[in-house]
């Protein structure tokens, strides 16, 4: 099991959005599958943590991916476009972004709250304790 | 099944095929279904299984996930390979494994043996198209299902019900395919990778399903299409389909049954 924590984000008021995302940006999905778990306000969560309303848990990710390179040498690097005319589709290990919607748990932390800190659990069938999940930053989105 | 769609302006009325519940087909329709898989898997050419299933991963690559253009390269999918099988087999058409009430792989696919061998629909040997295996390959479909750890398995009831609340294509989108990675992840073996997953005949009744809930949503939700900027986008099939022509079922030949549909009268 991976665990990551996440700096502070902040929350605006309840009253200001309607809808609250979680938005994990250029996620990479080049190994093995995975899943992620995810809870906030909750640091010490850990695998034997419930997944209730009450620990804060907010939902879950997972992530169908590649598994291991099986072409030659380069198969798997993301080439850059050798001309403006490149009209070649993506690259199919590009990393995305993955969206958890978090409205309910994050409605239930009191009101003013004012920041979360967000704990992921991430497993694979490794059971790798790094590297399971890997992406580039974490965006708090609200809708008004 | 009276439903028809007129597909060219001067063609006879074509009528529709229904995509079945794999629970609900009888022993003679499942029977066909395998004959047509296994005939497919015999031919080491573009009409053969193998060449479809290499579309997904190895060797061609051509599939997308996690982006607008998920459901629709699936629908363009599903629809070749069911008419490469239709060719095998007239009249076959791609089970669907319901993932959302159901809590285990059917017993058609999951039963080692069937109408007295062994049942193509559980295991599937794997031969590359017009590729030399390399050394750690798989050489047949494998599956651990509930054995990653900590990955939900089915029913997703909930996961489809979420899915179906969205008012618009991207969040639907994204909802299903995160349901849909779920069920992959929870199958595991070659299953639950996306290079090896489309070697499994179970990869396609995984799909129906999933291109059956587009279906019901698209009919909850006239007009919630895909964002217009992708809709002449190509998708990377043999031969390629735009965005736009994966849209409606009906015109593509099949429809699901359980659910509505609107076709031409007889005036």
């Amino acid at each position: 099991m991976q665990r990551w924590t996440s700096q502070a984000l902040a929350v605006p008021p309840r009253a200001g959005w309607q809808r609250a995302d979680l938005e994990f940006e250029g996620v990479e999905h080049d190994g093995a599958s995975f899943v992620m778990h995810v809870f906030l306000n909750n640091p010490g969560a850990d695998e034997a943590t419930p997944r209730t309303p009450e620990q804060r848990y907010a939902g879950y990710l997972t992530v169908f991916a590649h598994g291991d390179c099986w072409g030659d040498v380069g198969h798997c690097d993301i080439p850059q476009p050798v001309s403006a005319f490149d009209r070649r589709p993506p690259h199919p290990l590009i990393s995305f972004n993955a969206t958890l919607e978090i409205t309910e748990p994050l409605s239930a932390l009191p009101d003013g709250v004012g920041e979360i800190i967000v704990t992921v659990l991430a497993f694979n069938k490794d059971d790798d304790e790094a590297g399971v999940l890997r992406f580039k930053q974490l965006t708090l989105l609200t809708y008004s | 099944m009276t439903i028809t769609a007129r597909p060219a302006p001067n063609a006879a009325p074509a009528r529709l095929k229904v995509r079945k519940n794999i629970d609900s087909l009888s022993a003679q329709e499942l029977s066909d279904f395998r004959r047509a898989v296994n005939q497919a898997l015999d031919l080491n050419d573009k009409r053969g299984f193998d060449y479809f299933a290499g579309w997904h991963g190895v060797p061609f690559g051509w599939c997308q996930h996690h982006d607008a253009l998920f459901l629709p390269w699936h629908r363009a999918y599903l629809y070749w390979l069911e008419l490469a099988l239709q060719s095998e087999v007239p009249g076959v058409t791609l089970p669907w494994w319901d993932w959302s009430t159901v809590a285990s792989i059917p017993s058609a696919y999951s039963s080692a043996q069937a109408d007295g061998t062994a049942n193509v629909l559980a295991k599937a040997p794997i031969k590359v198209f017009n590729t030399a295996p390399k050394p750690g390959w798989p050489t047949e479909t494998s599956r651990a299902p509930g054995d990653a750890p900590q990955v939900p398995g089915p029913p997703y009831q909930k996961e489809w019900a979420y899915a179906m609340q969205a008012d618009n294509y991207t969040d639907f989108n994204q909802r299903l395919w995160g349901a849909h990675d779920t069920l992959h992840v929870w199958v595991g073996g070659t299953m639950g990778q996306v290079d090896w997953a489309a070697y499994d005949p179970l990869f396609f009744a995984h799909h129906a399903n999933v291109d059956r809930a587009w279906r019901i949503w698209q009919t909850a939700h006239p007009g919630a299409n895909p964002p217009a900027d992708i809709l002449g986008e190509s998708l990377q099939t043999d031969p390629a389909m735009k965005v736009s022509q994966t849209l409606d079922v009906t015109q593509l030949g099949y429809e699901y049954a359980g659910t509505q549909s609107t076709v031409p009268g007889s005036a």
